[in-house]
């Protein structure tokens, strides 16, 4: 038992965390615009459509991964940008979703939205 | 004895029923209230401060306890086109005699963007009740959430001298701009508004005729130019780094009451308020710092009434010093320590205020003139929409209390130094 759940956590800790978008659009966007999506500073796509930006809570695992691995920033840097944003009335925050099966249905049933997912 | 100051007030009663409201709309997983598919969102927070002195009074009758430091918030943003953004915020706030406007609409603003460039680069515009961007903190001084800790450092974010009003948010408009190469970031605002500056004590700040014994208050008009505002950062890896660069400019005419101008006679304020900001966030610590000087330059207003005042060199152009460093450290993403020095020198030829004393006559002892804080604070986050933070404060100098709270702060006997702690607790969705 306590060899399975181990290598449960492994496999886990190794699944790479990977872009999600409802258009499959996403993966020719340089890391400065996805980051620039995320911090909510960008609000509409090339086309004009708007973008819907869903996250993980900041304690969960994949949030801090995608934070570090994919923006390369701290968790605590995303939350204080958008702190300053909903509070300076200047922005929003983004959809907060609280399960990974969540993100995927909510990002493959929204027009223009984008998210984070484990790699499978 | 010591007794807690708890009296019942309309506005305290009216303060927590909005706050139960705010409670009852919000379970606790939501991070804000959507609507519209996302297109109209609602965010609140209600936070409630004990503040203790053992010398001096800060947000109310602090040597007693006071729990005159409450400050909700009630912020929709509507997006009606992808980048068309409208948001208001309804504001409760009272810190004593330092805030005693209670309920206000407290900003008002829409926003426009245009991304060019693949979004490289973002221009915008921004109108109506908006922000005042200045230096870091300013934008979103009233959440807890987005401060180092209980207390903004008072040398550059003046809560208690009743200056927060004119400070947050000013009638006009602004130009923006932002442009995003590789792991670089560089943005600039440029505002032009009329400032709330008939709020508070703004006029007494820009005329510079302090609130004494015998004297009646400098109630008058402030009108003239818009104030300009100009704020340029640059940002390393997504706000890894941090430099920024913000300044204020004010030329403002005085017209006294009617009533009045046996004492005060017209006059003009001009004010400029650079502040330098730089941050470097790790991912266990952070560490920050501004620096900046406000010089002011009067003239009128004199009377033979007050010609005491007028007759000081410092009272016509005068430029202070303003700054502060601090260290952050995150033991847990819930759990965080603040260090930190402040400094404010009223007059930065005389650090030491005694060469003011004594051009006051006596009338102002030396530590009005200056005000050293040093401060350590906790910021706990122990549930996702609550946070309970404590500073304590150990501050030199009296420059920065409120003379309504503080009416013998000239006295001889009074202290030159206090200790503070201040604890706040804060609920938001």
């Amino acid at each position: 038992m306590a060899i399975s759940l181990a290598s449960l956590t492994a496999q886990a800790d190794d699944a790479k965390v990977r872009l999600l978008d409802s258009s499959g659009n996403t993966k020719q966007l340089p890391v400065e615009t996805v980051r620039e999506i995320f911090f909510m500073r960008l609000s509409s796509w090339p086309d004009g459509s708007p973008i819907r930006v869903f996250v993980l809570p900041d304690d969960h695992p994949l949030h801090i991964r995608f934070a570090k691995e994919i923006l390369g920033v701290y968790p605590f840097q995303l939350r204080s940008a958008w702190d300053r944003l909903v509070f300076s009335g200047t922005g929003v925050s983004p959809t907060l979703v609280e399960s990974v099966e969540e993100m995927r249905s909510r990002v493959e049933s929204t027009p223009g939205a984008i998210g984070y997912t484990d790699k499978q | 004895m010591r007794s807690i100051n708890l009296k019942p007030r309309f506005g305290k009663a009216a303060s927590m029923i909005f706050c139960s409201a705010l409670v009852l709309l919000s379970p606790m997983k939501a991070s804000a209230k959507e609507f519209f598919d996302g297109n109209v969102k609602v965010y609140g927070f209600a936070s409630q401060g004990a503040t203790y002195t053992d010398h001096h009074q800060v947000f109310g009758t602090s040597r007693d306890v006071s729990l005159d430091f409450r400050e909700m918030g009630l912020i929709t943003s509507v997006k009606l086109l992808p980048n068309l953004l409208i948001s208001a915020q309804g504001l409760y706030r009272d810190t004593g005699a330092s805030d005693t406007q209670g309920t206000r609409l407290d900003f008002a603003q829409a926003d426009y963007s245009v991304p060019l460039f693949d979004s490289s680069l973002v221009l915008g515009a921004r109108g109506g009740r908006v922000k005042i961007p200045f230096g870091l903190y300013n934008d979103t001084r009233d959440v807890v959430w987005t401060r180092p800790s209980v207390l903004l450092p008072q040398s550059i974010y003046f809560d208690t001298l009743a200056l927060r009003q004119a400070m947050i948010a000013a009638d006009g408009g602004m130009l923006y701009g932002r442009y995003t190469h590789g792991e670089h970031r560089f943005g600039w605002e440029f505002m032009a508004a009329e400032p709330q500056d008939s709020t508070g004590g703004a006029t007494g700040f820009l005329t510079g005729i302090p609130h004494m014994p015998g004297l009646p208050k400098s109630e008058g008009s402030l009108g003239g130019r818009p104030m300009l505002l100009g704020r340029a950062f640059y940002e390393w890896m997504g706000g890894r780094g941090k430099l920024m660069f913000s300044i204020v400019d004010l030329d403002r005419d005085f017209s006294a009451s009617p009533g009045l101008s046996a004492f005060y006679q017209n006059g003009n304020t001009k004010v400029t308020y650079p502040l330098f900001s730089a941050q470097y966030n790790a991912e266990k610590w952070s560490l920050t710092a501004e620096y900046g000087w406000i010089s002011s330059d009067r003239s009128g207003y004199s009377t033979a009434n007050t010609a005491f005042i007028q007759g000081l060199p410092t009272w016509k152009n005068n430029t202070s010093e303003n700054f502060y460093v601090q260290g952050e450290y995150r033991f847990t993403p819930e759990f965080w320590a603040v260090l930190r020095y402040d400094v404010l020198h009223l007059n930065r030829d005389d650090r030491g205020g005694r060469e003011m004393s004594r051009l006051s006559g006596g009338l102002a002892p030396a530590h009005r003139f200056y005000a050293r804080d040093l401060t350590a604070g906790v910021r706990w986050s122990f549930a996702r929409n609550f946070l309970l933070a404590s500073d304590y404060h150990y501050v030199n100098g009296t420059a920065w209390l409120n003379e309504s709270e503080n009416p013998n702060l000239s006295s001889p006997e009074a202290s030159s130094h206090f200790s503070m702690v201040t604890t706040m607790l804060s609920f938001r969705f």
